[in-house]
């Protein structure tokens, strides 16, 4: 089933001047869906207006069976969450504290968290494996500690589609990986769109690329199609070489000398 | 170390709390200008008339300013803000000032000219403070103090102005000092409605104001209109303060010191902060009162006096450990 279906979007800060320029691709059930393409590319741009935080200009967005302008705020959070590239991370607050707050969209104006919500939260806490960590302040955790609870916060909203702004970014390699991983296992509940720098990173793990230059998809479909040496050459103007590793048969770029 | 509460730990700390409020209520009805045995003072109108009123009306001023303090903090995302500091308050008494001076003395659906006025002028203070806030995104929280003081040495000369002009020296001057001396059964009626509306609103909005925690866009993401919240909860802080203003003139700092520090004890979640940030101020308010009525007995130091005597050095304080903090 098709979670989210982008088509001819076009939207970015200046109507003159778009910075997506018409793009479509869709998103299913259980993919892990990676948007690489370089600097300025529009990847971030693109996550802003899946997640209601910039208006389209043209195109449309549908996500399940509505328009994204037929959903009230609440209703989207409901269905689509996000974990930015850098998180404030709020003194005083302890993880469990930090992931309750992905249940906002379900409180009502009277009420507040149930056990309903306490039990999101618990779930969310252990798909993430931070339950050592719930009782922790926020401000004591390291950089892939705070990234996991960053993502166990989104995942409490129990959305149809999680979006993630380069959640490997500012780890190191081995947190990459266990962050890589963990959406990989994530994707079997609900759909990932991720933005990433690193490709081989990004071929590893998604079911699918969508790859980026100047506001349009030069290439979209799975890792081995994507990543050859003429779209990266075309993308980013660089000659590579690709290469399968051994172990996992997947796609991985070598840069030529 | 903040250490964070259980939920019946939350509880017990809030009925705690009341209760301390209530003894130390009780208490400061027996302490005043005039010592009497508390045998005489039951039958006496100065218990019924003068001291009762006056320990109510603190409390409930003690909430009014605590809550618009808590939400300006949350709604302005700036630690540093108080109705007091952002010249809100000093609007508030330039409106209660004219009102004064004119002798206008109507009733508006209910509501009469002086809390009326203040609530329109504490509006403009706060639209032109947070103007200032929204140029370039998220201004730095320093500048928008010294928006504060700016309008807040602008309306202390339009004061000084209209004692000049309408030579109602004593009636307005109280307004700077800041004074419970003035309490009545009448007033303690203005106030409540306001103060349970304001605290009321504060403690369903909770979650939109941790939700703010995580900043504007995470709270959109969270479904959360930021832009309707702002507009509500501003207007709650506003009004809250000017209503403090209208009826005791301008006692500062409540608003920054105390949910500083419970903010410092209990943490930042606000369904938590609201109700003990309430009670806490009331109890503040009560205390300070109590002071102002016998530490110079038989004189009587304006309540404003000791809470800038308090207040001043703990904001300097606060400067200095941000800047300590880098933050």
């Amino acid at each position: 089933m098709t979670v989210l279906k982008i088509e001819n979007l076009v939207c970015g800060y200046d109507p003159k001047k778009p910075i997506i320029k018409g793009i479509s691709f869709s998103v299913k059930d259980g993919q892990f869906v990676g948007i690489v393409g370089p600097n300025g590319s529009g990847k971030t741009t693109l996550l802003r207006s899946l997640v209601g935080l910039l208006k389209h200009q043209d195109g449309s967005i549908i996500i399940g069976n509505h328009h994204i302008g037929n959903l009230d705020r609440r209703e989207l959070a409901r269905r689509i969450a996000f974990v930015p590239q850098l998180m404030e991370p709020i003194e005083g607050f302890t993880v469990e504290d930090l992931v309750l707050l992905g249940r906002i969209p379900y409180f009502d104006r009277f009420t507040f968290e149930t056990d309903d919500d306490y039990e999101a939260v618990r779930w969310a806490i252990e798909e993430l494996k931070v339950g050592k960590l719930r009782e922790r302040q926020i401000d004591e955790l390291s950089g892939g500690e705070f990234q996991r609870v960053a993502i166990a916060r989104a995942l409490a909203q129990e959305p149809r589609l999680l979006l993630l702004d380069e959640p490997t970014s500012h780890l190191d390699i081995r947190f990459q990986v266990t962050i890589c991983k963990l959406l990989r296992k994530l994707r079997s509940h609900r759909s990932i769109v991720a933005t990433f720098h690193d490709l081989n990173l990004a071929s590893r793990f998604c079911t699918k690329l969508v790859l980026l230059k100047d506001g349009e998809v030069i290439a979209e479909g799975h890792p081995d199609e994507v990543v050859t040496p003429q779209n990266i050459w075309k993308a980013y103007r660089i000659k590579v070489q690709v290469k399968k590793t051994d172990k996992t048969q997947k796609t991985r770029y070598v840069m030529l000398p | 170390m903040i250490r964070k509460l259980k939920k019946k730990e939350e509880w017990l700390a809030i009925a705690g709390l009341a209760g301390i409020l209530l003894l130390v209520m009780f208490l400061s009805l027996f302490l005043g200008s005039v010592l009497i045995s508390p045998v005489d003072l039951l039958n006496s109108n100065i218990l019924w008339q003068i001291r009762l009123p006056r320990v109510v009306l603190a409390a409930f001023i003690g909430l009014l300013l605590s809550i618009s303090g808590v939400l300006l903090q949350g709604v302005l995302r700036n630690p540093l803000a108080d109705p007091y500091i952002l010249g809100i308050s000093a609007g508030g008494a330039v409106g209660a000032a004219i009102s004064i001076a004119l002798g206008a003395n109507f009733v508006v659906l209910g509501i009469s000219s002086v809390p009326a006025m203040a609530f329109l002028f504490s509006l403009v203070a706060v639209y032109v403070v947070y103007k200032l806030s929204q140029v370039g995104g998220r201004t730095a929280p320093e500048t928008l103090i010294l928006a504060g003081v700016a309008l807040s040495a602008f309306c202390a000369a339009i004061l000084s102005l209209i004692i000049i002009m309408t030579g109602s020296l004593q009636s307005i001057y109280f307004w700077l000092l800041g004074s419970l001396a003035s309490a009545s059964w009448s007033n303690v009626i203005t106030v409540i409605p306001y103060a349970l509306v304001g605290a009321g609103v504060a403690y369903f909005y909770s979650k939109e104001l941790n939700a703010l925690l995580l900043g504007e866009e995470m709270a959109i993401t969270l479904g959360v209109d930021v832009e309707k919240t702002r507009f509500i909860l501003i207007g709650a802080a506003s009004l809250m303060a000017a209503t403090a203003v209208s009826v005791s003139g301008l006692i500062g700092f409540v608003g920054l010191i105390i949910p500083h520090w419970i903010r410092l004890i209990i943490g930042p979640n606000h369904r938590v902060l609201v109700p003990i940030s309430a009670l806490s101020g009331m109890l503040l308010m009560v205390v300070a009162d109590t002071i102002s009525r016998t530490i110079l007995a038989p004189m009587e130091i304006p309540i404003g006096i000791i809470m800038s005597l308090v207040g001043a050095p703990f904001f300097l304080y606060l400067l200095r450990r941000r800047r300590i903090e880098g933050k």
